[in-house]
């Protein structure tokens, strides 16, 4: 007989735009509730699954409910929006939101967990790698929010730090799909590489139509015009199609092809439990990681208490899919692997570059930015 | 003069906290540390009076200054833009129009809704810092232009002389004292101060040499 019992909620828009990450998201978290349940931690998760469908105004009252109804926890969103969205009520009923996506940073919350990666797990190992090998010359692509807007100002600071330039930053609504007249402008600009923050199926749609343009232009746009994005993973890869899913470039901490026994475990478990996909992604090892922690964290706290949680889970360290993972007790985001991976006809990615050992979480980029603003005006060039 | 850029990250900066509960300052402390500003427990203090000007930087310290709390003494204020001597963020607790003066008047330049959440520690530490220095920026410009009027009278003065020196009408003699300063790269009203002290010395000389002279004569 388990010694505890607990409701949680879990918050994932498996419909709307982004639906097919937030679906791999809900397998991964409801992936560790049935393990959690069957192993010998003296717990019994309950999952209560709700679905706000991509919209924004429906979070905040799938999030109300559950706090409403007495659940302390829930695991979910994947969109800062979404988040930005429910955390006033988590702070009003002291709950506990486990975020379990990468996000832009500058943010830390006393009710959140955040499991995803941190801008210096992510973003800026990306921009090493890109003015490293492709060059200074950047176009930019994302969708109208936080997201996009965030991680460009990131990525123009720090090219504009060593020489670089971002040629254009160019906007789309959430679920836009006509990206014709940049994709024309693209290859008129011929960039080193492009920064994708579009999500969801803007980003498909744009990945189809970058490779069909460049085509018909002879350019091989997976070498010469690379797209890079933080936020693009194995699920993606498969809804955007054969004839565009190799040669993009993505900075995550977890990719489905991390050779170790746990990430093998975990692929092995996923596969039987969700036969019809979609496949794991980095944001599926998050969602598994966060109620794994969730659940070990209450185990050892003896209560569902979220102060008596939140004090029990710095303690906790994880053998995750990615390899270790733990909390800092600083911020309250997780110590994770950045890794680089460039995508194949396989629909997966191989890795082209991995750190160490995890990193230290940093959402502020207290240790890993300048000062100041990057400088209001070009960098003046000899140019005769 | 450039107009200085934003600040966004705070690593290294110190933290000054002026409250008679100190206790209710915890999520501000442990937020403040996340961002990489020390606060020191000798730091946190009852008063104003408390903190050592002498070691206080605008560049490198932050005051917070709790508005519930009634305290006599004040940080001194710069004459033209009346600014403290470091960036002071106000902590709000009671929301009438006296506590809300007295923190205006302590030179706030941005705000912390008592009680404190985490989430708006850096957004205030951002506007209240940056906010700060845009208002020294713009004190500087301030001082800077009260210079160069007081200048001016120098400038007619040395254009009038040109004009009568070289037989020039105010345009060229404006436009051959402005190349002249250009080549000296100073300001216009620097160098035209410069040069009238120069030309009533040179006139008080030859008054003197011809008085002298005179003198001599009789």
């Amino acid at each position: 007989m388990p010694s505890l019992t607990t409701n949680i909620g879990v918050l994932f828009s498996t419909t709307g735009s982004y639906g097919y990450v937030a679906q791999s998201m809900l397998n991964g978290a409801l992936l560790a509730v049935e393990e959690v349940n069957s192993s010998h931690l003296g717990l019994r998760i309950t999952p209560s699954i709700h679905n706000p469908g991509g919209d924004l105004a429906h979070y905040g009252v799938h999030a109300e409910t559950l706090l409403r109804s007495g659940v302390r926890h829930v695991v979910g969103c994947y969109t800062s929006s979404a988040r930005k969205e429910v955390i006033p009520l988590f702070e009003k009923h002291d709950g506990l939101l486990w975020y379990p996506s990468h996000y832009e940073g500058f943010e830390s919350s006393n009710n959140v967990i955040y499991t995803g990666a941190a801008p210096n797990q992510h973003m800026l190992p990306l921009v090493d790698y890109l003015l490293q090998h492709h060059g200074r010359r950047a176009f930019c692509v994302g969708s109208n929010y936080i997201w996009a807007w965030e991680n460009n100002r990131i990525l123009r600071e720090s090219v504009s730090a060593r020489g670089g330039n971002v040629l254009a930053e160019r906007y789309f609504a959430v679920g836009e799909t006509d990206f014709s007249q940049v994709v024309e402008a693209i290859i008129a600009a011929r960039p080193s590489f492009v920064f994708l923050t579009l999500i969801g199926t803007s980003a498909y749609t744009f990945f189809r139509m970058f490779r069909a343009a460049c085509r018909a232009a002879g350019i091989d746009q997976a070498r010469e015009i690379p797209v890079a994005s933080c936020s693009l993973s194995e699920p993606e890869l498969e809804a955007i199609g054969t004839e565009a899913v190799d040669g993009h470039l993505s900075s995550s901490v977890y990719f489905t092809s991390i050779e170790s026994a746990d990430n093998a475990r975990f692929l092995t478990a996923y596969g039987s439990a969700f036969p019809g996909g979609p496949t794991a992604s980095a944001d599926a090892e998050a969602s598994y990681n966060a109620v794994w922690l969730l659940a070990r964290s209450m185990a050892a706290a003896g209560s569902d208490d979220p102060r008596a949680v939140k004090a029990s889970l710095v303690e906790q360290h994880c053998d995750a899919p990615q390899g270790k993972v733990w909390i800092d007790n600083e911020t309250y985001h997780a110590f994770l692997t950045p890794r680089i991976g460039r995508s194949n006809t396989e629909a997966r990615f191989d890795l082209v570059s991995e750190a160490r050992a995890p990193v230290r979480p940093d959402p502020y980029l207290v240790n890993n930015s300048g000062r100041f603003e990057a400088a209001p005006f070009p960098v003046l060039r000899l140019v005769s | 003069m450039i107009e200085p850029r934003l600040l966004q990250n705070f690593n290294g900066n110190r933290a000054f906290v002026v409250t008679d509960r100190a206790a209710a300052m915890d999520t501000l402390v442990t937020a403040l540390e996340r961002l990489g500003v020390a606060i020191a427990a000798e730091h946190v203090v009852g008063s104003v009076g408390d903190i050592d000007l002498s070691h206080l930087s605008a560049e490198r310290d932050v005051i917070f200054i709790d508005g519930d709390i009634g305290d006599c003494a004040a940080l001194p204020l710069s004459p033209i833009g009346h600014l403290p001597p470091a960036p002071v963020i106000g902590v709000i607790g009671v929301t009438a129009p006296s506590r809300l003066k007295a923190l205006m008047r302590a030179g706030a330049t941005s705000f912390l809704r008592k009680p404190i959440h985490a989430s708006a520690v850096y957004p205030a530490l951002f506007v209240g810092v940056n906010e700060y220095r845009r208002h020294r920026h713009l004190e500087a410009l301030l001082e800077d232009q009260e210079r160069r009027r007081r200048g001016r009278r120098d400038v007619v003065k040395a254009i009038i002389r040109t004009m009568a020196a070289h037989g020039l009408d105010d345009d060229a003699a404006y436009d051959l004292l402005r190349r002249r300063c250009m080549a000296a790269r100073q300001t216009m009203e620097d160098y035209c101060s410069a040069l009238v002290r120069e030309q009533d010395l040179a006139a008080g000389d030859a008054g003197r040499d011809v008085a002298g002279q005179e003198r001599r004569a009789n």
